[in-house]
Parts: structure tokens; C-alpha cells; sequence
């Protein structure tokens, strides 16, 4: 490390007298949450700053950087909370943003966060944020899960051998918040310093001192340069010029040639060895260790003899939860407030127009508001309820494990599965999850698998309480199709997409903890308010926007053109057409008139089938479409959103000709 | 055969080899690539001897079968040492090392290596380790010190020894959490993925990363034993014991 001999004999505080003259107190401190994925720093932002962030028990929740601001002693700070980071060292695209940020901005303090359970990991690490010289502070996080393993950090020791404030938390239950609100006051840069050996000391000093001058964090770049990081060069190039690297260039092809053996192996060993000796000496492990209920449950949950029914167990109660709470809620709602209103305004004996805008058949309050409110909500309540319990518990990488080998046969990767299954919660978030996939081919297919039939919460709660009404073999008949087209486009992609590169597949399985309802109601609640701010407009514009295509007769115009697709072809009654153009807008409202169709009767058994099937699949929303651009580029976006319209209109009319035929009209 | 050693035939003959293995046989090509270590006359003496044939107006040249079970020992001695080095014993001057040793070993004791590593198929480099006698007679032998992760009995733990892997991304992720030579590993399930425990937390790998990894059989007495009955095999008991307290010392 290059700490001067002068620096380094006094690690310097950054609050307090002295330092940096007055501007101390004015300027806001930059303060950057660092660790590596599923250690808590979401958890720990939330706790800091008092927002809201979805946190959960898996590793890649947190994708973008979140900024909030505090106020600590009179000190304002921004907390900056950033997705998973191994290490400097970057080898995929996945961890590049939050190294970039890091140069970038310079923090003025980094937060690490440590799962105290797994802290070898972390402290590699840690071994390469004290190398860039910024003041630190550690979290060592989940302490009541590393007690329960046997495992006992001295983080006073820690503390003295690191040179930096270490605090401990279980940020999940709010413990330590004010003690790192008091540590970041006490940052320090680390007294420590990592022995490389004197060749690799002596090119990384040659190699800083030929950076250009203006470069922040030089000692550290030179030692990323040494280590051949591959994207570094490229950005700084685009930085700084190409010319002002070239001296730099040439003294890495020296270095490189006169250094034998592997540099990046022979600095990551050291950090290792370092590592280790950290550990050894502020780490005591107990021998007998009672794993407890959890651990057991963990280990059968992956494994086909237990992990089957369990999922099958699982999946059950997700029905039969979905389908009689939110059924019994919906019935709570229309009685206290529905029908009670819907009394009134017909008492006013409005004129017609009125009336209809407001209780028609597409009025504002039938279609827009009750839809939203007394059909959606409920459902989309108890199933985010659920999903968020799934996630915290940890299970889905533990799913991950257990099909990994049905879904491969298929054409899924097993690198995939994670985002494919976070599409059942969101199909945006569940895209933009899939930066972590670093084989392209796998990426796209996760991409266009997401996109294609995987009905999000919104779809997939209402999707059952429609189906649940229809009966139980309807259900099943629809999650069939929906299951086979996930194979065949599985399939088909695998076939034509070529893909040079060998896939593999490593993933960190976490802890499985027993959701905490605390947790997991106010995500819930959170999804909600964001769902009610985000869709509820939309509805009420869409059901507006419907009653006058309506009123002014284009609708019935629209829906005679249509014909010959939704009625011959699709078998289903001209009025769904109400049903497509709402899906436009947002899905849930389509789905949500489906199942006052149903209710109403006019829709039969394989109407409802096709009905549910063909909002589902038909095309994925425009948050959704927004995430594949981003992700894939935009023209991507445009094929697949193309081709999954296409293929679902297709892919229905088969259907509707399958089921007449085995199921009869 | 014995080994009568001739470093100058030796070093045309592994020439000859790499030419093998990319498939080229022009005498220019030999020439080129031996640069100033080219002999015509070890080139006439190899004729004679049978290890080698040339080709129409001798623009190609080409190992006989004689030469190639030569070349074959050559190369795989020299490989193997370089496997051992570089994994096991920490690393140095790979190629001076390696080269010094495969003119002075024996055949037994190189099998004698190569069963110790487990048999390994790739030298550091990632080229191919030729089979030898060992490998076909029992793949898995007793006598391995280090095994396949793959052959690992569930619920035990042991030692990684080295990771065979050429893909710079999945050595990286590995690394990231610590699974490394010399981090104690256990195997808690192999089916549908395995999963392994690694300095706290769980794991899951695919068949194709676990099959890279290669692992100490961790147990002390059998080390032992198996050191005294490959002594007694070996010819070289002497250097073979040398070698094993040269193991355990760096271990």
C-alpha cells in the first residue's frame, strides 16, 4: 500500500478539528456502502437513512445505486447503497458500476459490510478497499447467525489489527444503527499495509508514478493495471487519452516480461495469506456446533426425495392463499365500500351520462377505481405477502439447486433460474437481475424467457383467482401451456443461438431464516403504495380513455374489424377487445375485467382458458420492454416484444383448436 | 528401454512432439523452432536409431512408433513436473525445473508422481499430459494423494490441491470465495448440483467446475502407509521418500 511513511504514522479522522480548515460541516460526505452480495447493506441503508429499499435473502437484490441524504452531528452525508462487489479486480460487467462509482466519486467514506459468518471472503476484500487509502469503517454484519455457527469475531481485536472503526449489527432487527452513525464520524484511513514483495511493490511504485497526475487513486490502478484488469485500460484510455498512457503501457509489457510468474495469482495470494492471518487471529470457531431445525430443512429443500413435495406443499398453500384471503378480502372491500357507493351514486338519479361515466360498464369507478382497489389489490396484497416471504427465507437459490438439472434439460440455464423465478414477483426486476449472467447466450435466453410466459405477481395473483373460479383443472391446463411454452422457446433458442462460450455455473447459496413478518409486512407495504401510485392513475385514464372510444362508437368499430382474429380465430366474444386494449395500458386492469367477465358469465370454460393464456403471453409490459432495452439494446427490445406478439397470437389460436378438440365446446 | 541420457536427441525428439500435437511435420519448421539447439548430425544419429523416419527429399520429418513412446515418457515427465510444481509445491521457474527433471527420472517414479497428483490430464499450460502405464492400469488408485473432488464421499472434508481451469472468469468467481489450493472444503451434496461448505458459507457448483478441482485425501495415516508401499515398490525408494518429506514440508 502506498501510505508514506509520515501519513501512515497517524491515521487521520475525518471529522473533528483541523481537518481539511472550515469547509468541514458544509460540504456533504460522500458515504459508500461496499460489501459483498447478501451481506445487509440494503438492510443497513434503510436503517441509516429511514427510506425504503426491498431488501431480501438473496444474493443480487439491490441493482441500481440508491442515494439518500442524513444528517449525522450536523455533518450532512450522502449514503449511497451499491449492488454486490467481489472485489476490485472486475472480471464481468455485473460489478463494474459500483467500481466505477468508487473511482469516479472518490467517497469520502466506505461503509463495508461484512456477514460476519462468512467474513474470509470478505476481508479479501477489505484487503483491496484499504489499498484505496479512503477512510473506512466495517459492519460486521448478521452477528446472531454467526453466533448461532459457533463462530466468535473479537471486533475490538479487529479493530486494532485493521486500524479502522469495526462495529457490529444485525441490521435486520435495527441493531447497531447508532453505533456506525458514530463511527462514520470516526472513518479512519488504515495504518496497515500489505506486503506484495518487493518486485511487485517496486512496478507498482514505477507504474504510479508514470500515471498522469490528475488521476485519482493512482496507487491502486497501478496495482488493478499489474493485475491485467480487463476493463480498466479501456476506460482509462477513454479518460484520459490514449497518449498519456503510453508510457504506462510500455512499463507494463517491461514489467510483465521481467516479473515471472502470474502477477494477478501472486497479489491475490498475498491478499489471501493476509487474509487468512486476520482471520486466525481474531476468529475463534467452536468445535460442536447444533446446526439446528434450519440447517436441516435447507439441505432437504434441495435435494428431489424432501425438496419436491416441499415445493409441491409450497405451491399448494401459494393457491389455496391466493385464491381464499384475497377472495375473502374482495368480498370485505366490495361490501364496506363498493356497493355502498355504487347504492349512492344511483340514488343521485344521475343523467345517463353521468351515470355510465361513473358505474357504466367502463366507468371510471367500475372499471378504474373498484377494479383497482376491490379486484387487484387484494390479491396483489396476499401474493406479495408470499413472494415476499420466499424471498427472505432464502429459498429460490435453494430451488435454484434442486431443479437445476430439469430446467438445463430443457433449454433453461441453471444460471438463469434465480431471474426466471424473480419474474414471478416482477418481470422488470427479474430482467435487469439478469446483469449477472456473464455468458451472453444465457443472458438472452433469461431475457426473452422473463419476457415471454412468465406471468408476473399482478398477472399471475388475479391469473388464479380467475382460474380458481373457473375450476381447478383450468389452472392446471393454463400453467401447462404456459410451462411448454417456456420449453419450447427454451428449446429453441438453444438450438439457434450459438454460443461459443462454455457455460458454468457457481452460485452462493445463502442462509434459509425464517422470514420476519416485521420484514416482509412492510415490503410488502411498500410494493403496494408503489403499485397503488403507479397503476391506479393508469387505470382510471385507461377506463376514461375506453368509455369514450366507447361513446363515440370507434370501439364497436374496432371490435367488428377485429373480428375475424378474436372470434375466429381465437374463439373468444367480440367484448374481449375491451380486455386487449386495457392491457395496453397495464395488465392487471385487463385481467381484472376478465374476472368480472367470468363472474358475469360470459365467458365459457376454454374462453377463460385462452382469455387468461393470451394476457399473460401476449406482450410484456413497457417497464418491461424498458428493462430488455437496457439490458440487450434496444433493438433486441423491439424483436423480442415483435416475436413474442407474433408467437402469442399464433400460439392461442393452436390452443383454442387443442382444447375444442379434447376438451370439447 | 533404458534411459540412457542424451539431452540433444531429448530435445529433438520433444520438438518432434509439439510438431505432433499441431500437426506439422516439416523439417524447416523443426529447424526454425530448435533455432540454434538444431543438429543435423543428432538428426542422422535419431535415423539410425529408428526414432525418427524422414520423408521425399527429407523436406518432412516424423516420429517412428519407437520414438514416439520416447517422446511420450519425455513429455509427460516433463509435464507432470510442471503440474507438481506449479499446484502443489507453490510455484518457481517452471520451465528450468521441469526441464532439468525429465531428462534424470525414472519411469517409476514418474508414475509414481502421476499417481500421487491423481492423474492428472492437463500440464499448467493446458496441454495434454500423455497416459501413462498408471492411468490405465487403475485410475484410481490407493496410492493418490490427491483426488478428483468428483470422488469425494459426501459429508467429508478435504484439502483443495489444485484447480484446473483455464477459464479466467470462473478462476476469478472462484477465488472471490475462497475456494482455492489449500482451503478445506466438504462436500454436502452431489445430486441434482453439488454443494460444497467453504470457510462458512454454501455453495453450489455444476459437474464441469467441480470436475476441475482436485483435492488432498486428508487423512495422515494413510498418507503414511501409502508412502511406505510405494517406497517398497519403487526403485528409487530413496528419492521417492525425499520427495514426500519435501511434500509434507511445504504442506
Amino acid at each position: 500500500m502506498a501510505i508514506s511513511p509520515a501519513e501512515s504514522q497517524q491515521s487521520r479522522p475525518i471529522e473533528g478539528p483541523g481537518i481539511a480548515g472550515a469547509s468541514s460541516g458544509t460540504k456533504v460526505k460522500k458515504v459508500a456502502l461496499i460489501g459483498l452480495p447478501n451481506t445487509g447493506k440494503t438492510q443497513i441503508f434503510n436503517n441509516l437513512t429511514g427510506e425504503y429499499s426491498i431488501v431480501a435473502n438473496y444474493p443480487g437484490t439491490t441493482i441500481e445505486m440508491r442515494r439518500s441524504p442524513i444528517t449525522i452531528k450536523g455533518q450532512r452525508y450522502e449514503i449511497i447503497d451499491t449492488p454486490g462487489l467481489h472485489c476490485l479486480y472486475i472480471h464481468s460487467e455485473e460489478e463494474i458500476a459500483v467500481r466505477d462509482m468508487i473511482l469516479s466519486e472518490a467517497p469520502d467514506v466506505i461503509v463495508q459490510c461484512i456477514d460476519a459468518s462468512q467474513h474470509k471472503q470478505s476481508l479479501l476484500l477489505t484487503a483491496e478497499l484499504l489499498e484505496l487509502e479512503t477512510p473506512m469503517v466495517l459492519v460486521l454484519n448478521a452477528m446472531d447467525e454467526m453466533a448461532r455457527k459457533g463462530i466468535w469475531v473479537d471486533s475490538a481485536d479487529l479493530e486494532k489489527t485493521l486500524g479502522i472503526p469495526v462495529v457490529e449489527s444485525v441490521a435486520l432487527r435495527g441493531l447497531g444503527k447508532e453505533e456506525l452513525k458514530a463511527a462514520i464520524g470516526k472513518a479512519k484511513r488504515s495504518t496497515l499495509d500489505i506486503k506484495y514483495g518487493f518486485k511487485i511493490e517496486n512496478s507498482i511504485n514505477e507504474l504510479t508514478s508514470a500515471l498522469p497526475f490528475d488521476m485519482e487513486f493512482k496507487h491502486k490502478i497501478a496495482t488493478l493495471l499489474l493485475q491485467s484488469d480487463p476493463f480498466l485500460e479501456k476506460s482509462l484510455e477513454r479518460k484520459f487519452g490514449r497518449e498519456r498512457l503510453v508510457q504506462v503501457r510500455m512499463l507494463l509489457t517491461n514489467i510483465r516480461h521481467q516479473v515471472q510468474g502470474n502477477l494477478r495469482q501472486i497479489i491475490n495470494d498475498r491478499r489471501s495469506q493476509w487474509a487468512d492471518g486476520v482471520s486466525d487471529a481474531v476468529v475463534k470457531k467452536q468445535k460442536a456446533v447444533y446446526k439446528g431445525i434450519s440447517h436441516h430443512i435447507t439441505q432437504a429443500s434441495r435435494q428431489p426425495l424432501f425438496g419436491i413435495p416441499i415445493f409441491l406443499f409450497l405451491m399448494a398453500f401459494v393457491y389455496l392463499a391466493v385464491v381464499y384471503v384475497s377472495g375473502a378480502l374482495d368480498k370485505l372491500i366490495n361490501f364496506i365500500a363498493v356497493e355502498p357507493v355504487t347504492r349512492l351514486i344511483t340514488s343521485f338519479s344521475l343523467p345517463l351520462f353521468w351515470n355510465d361515466l361513473l358505474i357504466g360498464n367502463h366507468g371510471i369507478l367500475t372499471l378504474g377505481f373498484f377494479n383497482a382497489i376491490c379486484t387487484v389489490l387484494p390479491i396483489l396484497s396476499v401474493f406479495f405477502f408470499i413472494f415476499g416471504c420466499f424471498e427472505d427465507s432464502g429459498y429460490i437459490t435453494n430451488f435454484t439447486v434442486l431443479t437445476k438439472n430439469v430446467f438445463e434439460k430443457i433449454g433453461i440455464p441453471g444460471n438463469a433460474i434465480t431471474s426466471l423465478v424473480l419474474g414471478f414477483g416482477c418481470k422488470t426486476m427479474a430482467t435487469l437481475s439478469t446483469r449477472g449472467l456473464t455468458i451472453r447466450k444465457e443472458k438472452y435466453i433469461a431475457v426473452f424467457l422473463i419476457a415471454f410466459a412468465i406471468p408476473c405477481s399482478a398477472q399471475l395473483g388475479i391469473s388464479m383467482a380467475i382460474l380458481a373460479r373457473v375450476g381447478l383443472s383450468a389452472f392446471l391446463i393454463v400453467f401447462a401451456v404456459l410451462v411448454l411454452c417456456e420449453v419450447g422457446a427454451g428449446l429453441l433458442l438453444n438450438t439457434i443461438i450459438k454460443g461459443k462460450e462454455e457455460s458454468w455455473f457457481i452460485q452462493v447459496i445463502p442462509p434459509l431464516r425464517f422470514p420476519s413478518l416485521r420484514a416482509v409486512s412492510r415490503k410488502t407495504y411498500h410494493r403496494i403504495v408503489d403499485f397503488l401510485k403507479e397503476a391506479l392513475p393508469i387505470f382510471l385514464l385507461s377506463a376514461v380513455g375506453l368509455f369514450f372510444f366507447e361513446k363515440t362508437g370507434l370501439l364497436a368499430m374496432t371490435k367488428r374489424a377485429m373480428t375475424p382474429m378474436i372470434v375466429n380465430w381465437m374463439g373468444l366474444p367480440q367484448d374481449i377487445l375491451d380486455v386487449f386494449l386495457l392491457a395496453l395500458a397495464r395488465r392487471e386492469a385487463a385481467a381484472g375485467l376478465i374476472l368480472k367477465m367470468v363472474d358475469s358469465g360470459s365467458l365459457t370454460y376454454i374462453q377463460s382458458i385462452i382469455a387468461v393464456v393470451v394476457t399473460t403471453i401476449s406482450f410484456p409490459c413497457v417497464a418491461n420492454v424498458i428493462a430488455i432495452g437496457r439490458e440487450m439494446g434496444w433493438k433486441t427490445a423491439v424483436m423480442m416484444t415483435t416475436l413474442i406478439f407474433v408467437s402469442s397470437f399464433l400460439l392461442v389460436g393452436v390452443l383454442r383448436w387443442v382444447l375444442v378438440l379434447f376438451v370439447g365446446s | 528401454m533404458g534411459m540412457i541420457r542424451n539431452d540433444e536427441q531429448d530435445e529433438h525428439i520433444e520438438q518432434l512432439w509439439y510438431m505432433k500435437e499441431q500437426k506439422v511435420a516439416s523439417l524447416d519448421y523443426l529447424k526454425k523452432a530448435l533455432k540454434r539447439s538444431f543438429n543435423p548430425k543428432i538428426v542422422d544419429e535419431l535415423c539410425a536409431c529408428g526414432l525418427v523416419v524422414l520423408g521425399a527429399e527429407a523436406s518432412t520429418i516424423k516420429l517412428t512408433a519407437e520414438g514416439e513412446a520416447r517422446a511420450r515418457q519425455l513429455i509427460r515427465a516433463h509435464r507432470l513436473a510442471e503440474r507438481l510444481i506449479a499446484d502443489v509445491l507453490g510455484g518457481g521457474d517452471l520451465e528450468r525445473i521441469a526441464c532439468e527433471f525429465e531428462h534424470t527420472v525414472s519411469l517409476e517414479l514418474v508414475n509414481g508422481i502421476c499417481t500421487l497428483l491423481g492423474h492428472p490430464k492437463e500440464c499448467p499450460h493446458g496441454m495434454p499430459i500423455p497416459e501413462g502405464e498408471c492411468c490405465k492400469l487403475a485410475n484410481k488408485s490407493e496410492l493418490s494423494f490427491i483426488i478428483p473432488l468428483l470422488d469425494l464421499k459426501l459429508g467429508e472434508s478435504a484439502r483443495i490441491a489444485y484447480i484446473n481451469c483455464r477459464n479466467d472468469q470462473q478462476i476469478h468467481k472462484l477465488e472471490g470465495l475462497c475456494i482455492r489450493p489449500g482451503v478445506v472444503i466438504k462436500l454436502h451434496q452431489n445430486y441434482p448440483t453439488y454443494v460444497i461448505e467453504c470457510e462458512g458459507s454454501s455453495i453450489a457448483l455444476d459437474k464441469g467446475v467441480v470436475s476441475n478441482i482436485s483435492v488432498w485425501k486428508n487423512l495422515q495415516g494413510a498418507e503414511e502407509a501409502a508412502v511406505a508401499k510405494a517406497a517398497d515398490k519403487a526403485e528409487n525408494a530413496g528419492a521417492l521418500k525425499k520427495f514426500f518429506d519435501f511434500l509434507s514440508k511445504k504442506r
